[in-house]
């Protein structure tokens, strides 16, 4: 086997190594071309990862965030996010970001006799209203748009 | 050969990929040490989390883990940088990075990303050392490097994609569109059967420079794509000048070396002795930078670098076990003088004290603001 240390000039490919570069180059440019395609699908529009829509974070407005839990003997507790989770965080929350929201109602249900998780964001613009209930123990939090009145 | 396999294993200038490598490699550790590394204090927070990707779900990164991966990436970045790269180093280098950005989702930068293709595309570019890209004549050295113009392909693609949504939005587009353009073009501009794409490859380099330089845009990504820009751009007697220019002292110093007297056997023993110790303590220069993880960081790319030269340790006559440890060094000394320099530490110890007094947690925000006091600027 050759060194991989130095390879000065590199040796013109053989045969058999230009077929496996080029299987190699077809995977790898087909992959960067599905990759941003992706986009079309997703369900949360705000997630530009991997895409090229933007070379700045995309800057979505924040909404009015309000979070509650409820305990299994029926007592309601508000939830500060911001003493909770980094500021960062709590960004994502306000943005509607469901990843971020889906992971932080779930993480709410590991404590002790919580029955369910509600998380609101008052948005300003087009968003609206939006609700996201988890039943502790479900699997994903339900979502709830109301618009939002002007 | 077809067309198509003319355009990926055709000749380019070897000075191409000798210097686009050690140019984002070098930028790659810097931009991890200034631009990263302050953001560190946001990981582990509430033990909260969410990564990029499925498979780091329940894993919550801590700010010693996240400032750990990128010392250790910056240093070995820098230090291939510095000398002959390895393969097995550019892997690492590749793994530790993509880590770094991807275990979480407060760092959504999206040249990161990009970053972490450009490192896929380095594992397979040749590594070259200074004397085999440059000669000493005015002729360029060239050979086929299908991975450089895939290098070209996978910028292309982030342009044709940037063309493609502004298009969708209907923005301008055309500015873009050249850029992609250019760079499926510019990688065959080395080939002597192709003498009109001399003169039009060069001109096309106003094309992503005035894309980045025009708009904002994040972090260090002008910077980076400015640079690949001029490299892969420039007419090939410009390149090869430069980089000659550029490497013309460390190639005097290895031809001295080569020279040197004595017998193989004495040479070796020294420079194996000599190699330990540097691997030992060059990762001890870390302990002054004072950032949770960056020791750890160090110690491996210490370890790394002793993967890296493997057998040649104690097998070698030659002094390049040294050069490697010497490079090793130089990351290690680097990273210590741009925390002393910058703000970096600071930003890093500020933002902790911060986000402590936010959440109410008074003992974290104590010992925070303790450190940015000590490294206020």
């Amino acid at each position: 086997m050759a060194s991989s240390d130095t390879e000065p000039p590199p040796p013109d490919p053989s045969g058999k190594a230009r077929r496996w570069t080029g299987a190699f180059i077809a995977v790898f440019v087909l992959l960067q071309f599905v990759v941003p395609l992706t986009y079309l699908g997703r369900e949360d529009a705000a997630d530009e990862r991997f895409t090229w829509r933007s070379f700045t974070e995309a800057a979505v407005p924040a909404c009015e965030t309000s979070a509650a839990l409820e305990r299994v003997g029926g007592e309601r507790e508000a939830i500060a996010l911001e003493k909770l989770i980094h500021r960062d965080w709590v960004d994502y929350v306000s943005q509607g970001r469901r990843a971020v929201v889906d992971a932080f109602l779930m993480k709410q249900c590991e404590a002790d006799g919580v029955l369910q998780v509600e998380l609101v964001n008052r948005c300003d613009d087009e968003r609206g209203v939006r609700e996201y209930t988890l039943r502790c123990g479900g699997e994903r939090p339900h979502e709830t748009t109301r618009t939002a009145a002007r | 050969m077809k067309p198509l396999e003319r355009y990926w294993f055709g000749d380019v200038a070897l000075a191409r990929p000798y210097l686009v490598l050690r140019f984002v490699l070098a930028l790659l550790a810097f931009d991890t040490w200034l631009n990263m590394m302050p953001q560190g204090a946001k990981y582990g927070v509430g033990a909260f989390n969410v990564a990029h990707f499925p498979w780091f779900d329940g894993f919550v990164p801590s700010s010693s883990f996240y400032l750990g991966v990128l010392a250790f990436t910056g240093v070995l970045a820098l230090s291939q940088a510095l000398y002959r790269p390895h393969r097995i180093a550019i892997v690492l280098i590749a793994v530790g990075y993509t880590l770094g950005w991807s275990c979480s989702l407060l760092d959504s930068v999206p040249y990161h990303y990009l970053l972490s293709l450009y490192l896929v595309c380095f594992v397979f570019f040749p590594m070259l050392s200074a004397r085999s890209a440059f000669s000493r004549s005015d002729r360029a050295p060239r050979g086929s490097v299908a991975a450089y113009v895939l290098f070209c392909v996978t910028t292309a693609i982030v342009y044709f994609y940037v063309a493609a949504w502004a298009a969708a939005r209907g923005e301008s587009y055309w500015l873009p569109m050249v850029c992609c353009v250019g760079y499926l073009l510019v990688s065959m501009q080395d080939r002597v059967e192709l003498p009109a794409l001399h003169v039009v490859a060069p001109m096309l380099v106003a094309a992503p420079l005035t894309f980045h330089l025009a708009a904002p845009q994040q972090g260090w990504l002008p910077l980076y794509m400015t640079g690949i820009a001029l490299i892969v751009f420039a007419p090939t007697q410009w390149v090869h000048a430069f980089g000659r220019a550029l490497t013309q002292p460390a190639r005097r110093l290895v031809d001295e070396r080569d020279e040197d007297e004595g017998g193989l056997d004495e040479r070796a023993s020294r420079v194996f002795y000599m190699s330990l110790i540097g691997l030992v303590v060059a990762p001890m220069v870390s302990m002054f930078v004072d950032l949770p993880g960056v020791k750890t960081g160090c110690s491996l790319t210490a370890i790394a670098m002793l993967v890296v030269m493997g057998r040649q340790l104690y097998f070698t006559p030659r002094w390049r076990p040294l050069w490697r440890v010497a490079s090793l060094f130089g990351g290690c000394l680097a990273l210590w003088i741009t925390m002393s320099a910058s703000n970096a530490r600071f930003d890093y110890y500020r933002e902790g004290a911060l986000d402590a007094d936010r959440r109410g947690d008074q003992e974290a925000a104590m010992m925070f603001r303790e450190k940015a006091d000590r490294y206020a600027p």
